[in-house]
């Protein structure tokens, strides 16, 4: 509620906020004192315990899953996110441009998008496993979709909004319509698309993980699963931890990015939620 | 001329500086003093980032001044306090609260008796032309009329010191003078039994040669000039043309960058009467 | 009758397409005749779902109101079927509406709590990002462990996940209350209670609309993956159940129940948020992913 509260500056983080940070990781301390160390491993532990799986974690063989770590599970996972958030946001952003100025494409596709934007997308989860099996496919389709629909809405609202003047100019100047696109169109929805993206990736993460502790061969989440299977709470926040640094990590590249091509926007800031 | 609890407002050695966003510090305002009696209807005239937006606020009790004292009624500023009304710039009626609940807030927060506050906020909305709108949502009105709630609020509000910042700026001509003639209209009547003391911030020469008992002129944070005008009222597109409103005008206009000085003798000497202050 | 037409001219197309790909279903099951076990159709079409899978859903009826179970040795029946989805319906919605009613009173009352200061929001702003950004479906392990595979598990679960949310976005609403409204009232005399009561609470009511409609769709997918990761009742765990089996035929039906009332939980939100907000200028329906 402050008056000065609002400036804002590339990434710059708070100092209170570290404060904050540090508060958070005291309070899990003290919380430490209360529980035991089964139900709630001391930070200090889960950090050791990280070092000790990242690159091959002894205990996972226990537990029958041989010759992994927390890294290469990290990269399953990471790429499969890569691959189905580059492949959703591209059909995504396609369709959502296309029904934005064709009115008949949109009357067909938009009941069949709202209808799947309303219902959660792992509702599919098991199908696929089913249909496609327990391999990499499942689980990209499932963040595919998830993220085509999101990329569907927001490119289409971004071309909704974005005022006819721009374009009508355009023409007046003997513009193509080729050009319109890429020179009108694009620039200007691409803060909205990225802002898009920015929320499908944040919410990709949690769905290729639970993609993986249905059923899968490898990644983060079968680790987590099998973790779970032998109750160690530390194992799983090591890995639950290593999954949240990732993930926010890849928002903050992405807000950094995404300030740098969209820099002429006010919603472009990075911080900006 | 008058006795000393004549004073309204009293601002001593007030400064204000910001630290902007690059880290750089910036005054806006340096060490300004100025007295303004009570029921005197000021305005501060100046170009756009001179201060006069932070003086009102200061006075408003919004802003604490980085050094300096101001007072209102011999008391030192330091919180908002409903004896000072605000106009502000921005649309500033509540759009989830009809017309009317607007109209009342002020007196709702302050514990006023529902059919008391109702009576006062529906009197003030058939002054300002706007009974009709009463139970209407904010949305439903245009940006004149929004003014023109927010004109009939801070009246409601019974508040001796009314700040105006820019209230009028983003309207068209005619509503603009038609809100003029609302707003002097509700500060002379209320004037006689309780003076009201109007500080009117704006960017409009004419704007203030039309309203104001005396124009305080503002540039980078310092009172540069000092006018009084004692054309009478109500004053009509031919007080304007009198000889000392065009004098003015010219001296405003040169102040704004927009005539050279030497237009007329009037503004040489005001220049150097500033410098001495 | 105007009314019946009025509804199909503003759903008509919705009614179609839901017909046309209700129709595609049931030609790709034409096609597509592999079966992943021998009996069990990949693509299980409606003449399957109508003949034997409603009947087969009291499998999941436990027994009790004088309707004996299949485990106990009685025949299929409609009646059991009927009630095996009831049961099971209203065990999946009181997770899901306790849940979110859980946090979002938690979150929101941490969130204004925060917003009091400037320093205490500040305080929380970075840790919070992080929390927010940390993959909830990942946790569902965890709060199995922490707090069983019953009910209480489901509900910490979905509580946790829209708590988060609402914590942020109300921190984050109350940021973006427009100073001019707070620097008004204020001038007329406002004191800090009476600040939050008429200015801050209903001026970040339409931002935390869209708040709630995010923390529905997290609440429906987190209660589906909780339900999904061990629970011995509820629509998530008859699919996976189902799952184990490859009965394709049973867990599309429960999908589709699922669907149904995800989407008339939205329904009902927005009718409900369009009446509460009649003030705002232009309010659109908001649709959010979950």
């Amino acid at each position: 509620m402050g008056r000065k509260s609002r400036r804002r500056g590339i990434l710059r983080i708070d100092p209170v906020g570290i404060f904050g940070v540090f508060l958070l990781i005291m309070i899990w301390q003290a919380l430490t004192l209360a529980l035991p160390p089964s139900s709630l491993p001391t930070p200090s532990s889960v950090v050791a315990r990280i070092g000790r799986d990242f690159i091959r974690a002894e205990e996972l063989s226990f537990y029958g899953l041989a010759d992994t770590g927390l890294l290469n599970s990290m990269i399953y996972t990471a790429t499969n996110v890569m691959i189905a958030v580059a492949l959703g946001s591209l059909v995504g952003t396609i369709a959502g441009f296309v029904t934005a100025r064709f009115h008949n494409v949109r009357a067909i596709l938009d009941p069949i998008v709202m209808t799947m934007g309303t219902i959660p997308i792992l509702v599919l989860a098991p199908f696929f496993l089913i249909w496609f099996g327990v391999e990499r496919m499942s689980a990209v389709l499932l963040v595919v979709l998830y993220v085509a629909v999101i990329l569907y809405i927001f490119a289409q609202r971004a071309a909704d909004n974005l005022d006819p003047v721009y374009e009508e100019y355009a023409y007046t100047l003997g513009a193509s319509s080729k050009r319109i696109v890429w020179d009108i169109l694009i620039p200007g929805t691409v803060p909205q698309v990225l802002g898009g993206i920015r929320i499908a990736l944040a919410g990709a993460w949690g769905l290729e993980a639970i993609a993986e502790l249905l059923g899968a061969q490898y990644g983060i989440g079968k680790i987590i699963q099998v973790l779970a299977g032998a109750t160690d709470v530390q194992g799983i926040f090591a890995a639950l931890i290593v999954l949240g640094l990732v993930a926010v990590i890849s928002d903050g590249l992405a807000a950094l990015v995404f300030a740098h091509v969209a820099a002429w926007s006010a919603a472009a800031r990075p911080g900006g939620n | 001329m008058r006795l000393e609890n004549g004073i309204a407002i009293k601002a001593s050695q007030l400064s204000q500086s910001f630290r902007r966003a690059d880290g750089q510090l910036v005054d806006a305002l340096s060490s300004v003093n100025f007295e303004v009696l009570k029921g005197q209807f000021v305005c501060l005239i100046g170009p756009s980032g001179c201060g006069k937006t932070t003086l009102l606020q200061i006075i408003a009790g919004l802003l604490l001044p980085s050094s300096g004292i101001l007072e209102v009624g011999n008391q030192v500023v330091t919180r908002p306090s409903p004896e000072r009304g605000m106009v502000f710039q921005k649309d500033s009626v509540f759009p989830w609260m009809r017309v009317i609940n607007n109209v009342e807030y002020g007196l709702a927060c302050r514990g006023v008796g529902s059919g008391e506050r109702r009576a006062i906020a529906e009197h003030y909305l058939e002054r300002v032309g706007l009974a009709h709108v009463a139970r209407a949502w904010p949305r439903e009105l245009s940006g004149g009329m929004l003014k023109r709630v927010a004109v009939a609020t801070v009246f409601a509000n019974g508040a001796s010191v009314l700040l105006l910042d820019e209230p009028f700026g983003a309207l068209d001509y005619v509503t603009k003078r038609h809100l003029h003639n609302v707003l002097l209209t509700l500060w002379a009547e209320t004037g006689r039994n309780k003076p009201r003391t109007v500080l009117f911030v704006t960017h409009d020469v004419d704007e203030a040669l039309i309203l104001a008992d005396r124009i305080l002129v503002f540039h980078t944070g310092r009172i540069v000039d000092d006018l009084a005008l004692v054309a009478p009222r109500p004053r009509t597109t031919d007080t304007l043309l009198m000889p000392q409103m065009v004098q003015n005008k010219h001296l405003l206009l040169a102040h704004l960058g927009l005539e050279t000085k030497q237009a007329g003798t009037g503004a040489t000497s005001s220049i150097v009467r500033a410098a001495n202050d | 009758m105007t009314e019946v037409r009025a509804f199909f001219r503003r759903h008509g197309v919705s009614i179609i397409v839901l017909g046309v790909m209700a129709a595609i279903w049931q030609i790709l099951s034409l096609l597509y005749t592999t079966e992943a076990v021998p009996g069990e159709p990949m693509i299980p079409g409606w003449q399957v779902v109508f003949t034997r899978t409603l009947i087969s859903l009291s499998d999941y009826w436990q027994g009790g109101l004088g309707v004996p179970s299949v485990a106990e040795g009685a025949p299929p029946s409609y009646t059991a079927a009927l009630l095996a989805i009831v049961s099971n319906s209203l065990d999946t919605m009181v997770r899901l509406y306790l849940g979110l009613l859980i946090g979002g009173l938690v979150g929101t009352f941490l969130g204004l709590a925060v917003s009091w200061s400037k320093w205490s929001r500040r305080t929380v702003e970075l840790p919070l990002q992080f929390i927010r950004t940390l993959p909830l479906l990942a946790m569902v392990p965890l709060f199995q462990l922490w707090f069983g595979i019953y009910f209480a598990g489901k509900v910490a679960f979905v509580a946790y996940g829209v708590g988060v949310i609402f914590f942020a976005g109300v921190v984050n609403a109350v940021k973006n209350v427009p100073q001019v409204y707070i620097d008004n009232a204020r001038t007329q005399g406002a004191n800090r209670v009476q600040l939050y009561l008429t200015i801050i609470l209903p001026s970040i009511f339409p931002e935390l609309r869209a708040t709630i409609l995010l923390s529905l769709g997290t609440a429906w997918g987190a209660v589906l993956g909780a339900e999904y990761l061990g629970a011995q009742s509820g629509l998530g765990y008859i699919i996976v159940y189902s799952e184990a089996f490859a009965y394709l035929d049973r867990m599309f039906v429960v999908a589709l129940l699922f669907v149904f009332y995800a989407s008339i939980s939205y329904a009902i939100f927005n009718r409900l948020s369009l009446k509460l907000l009649q003030w705002m200028p232009r309010v659109g329906r908001v649709i959010v992913v979950g």
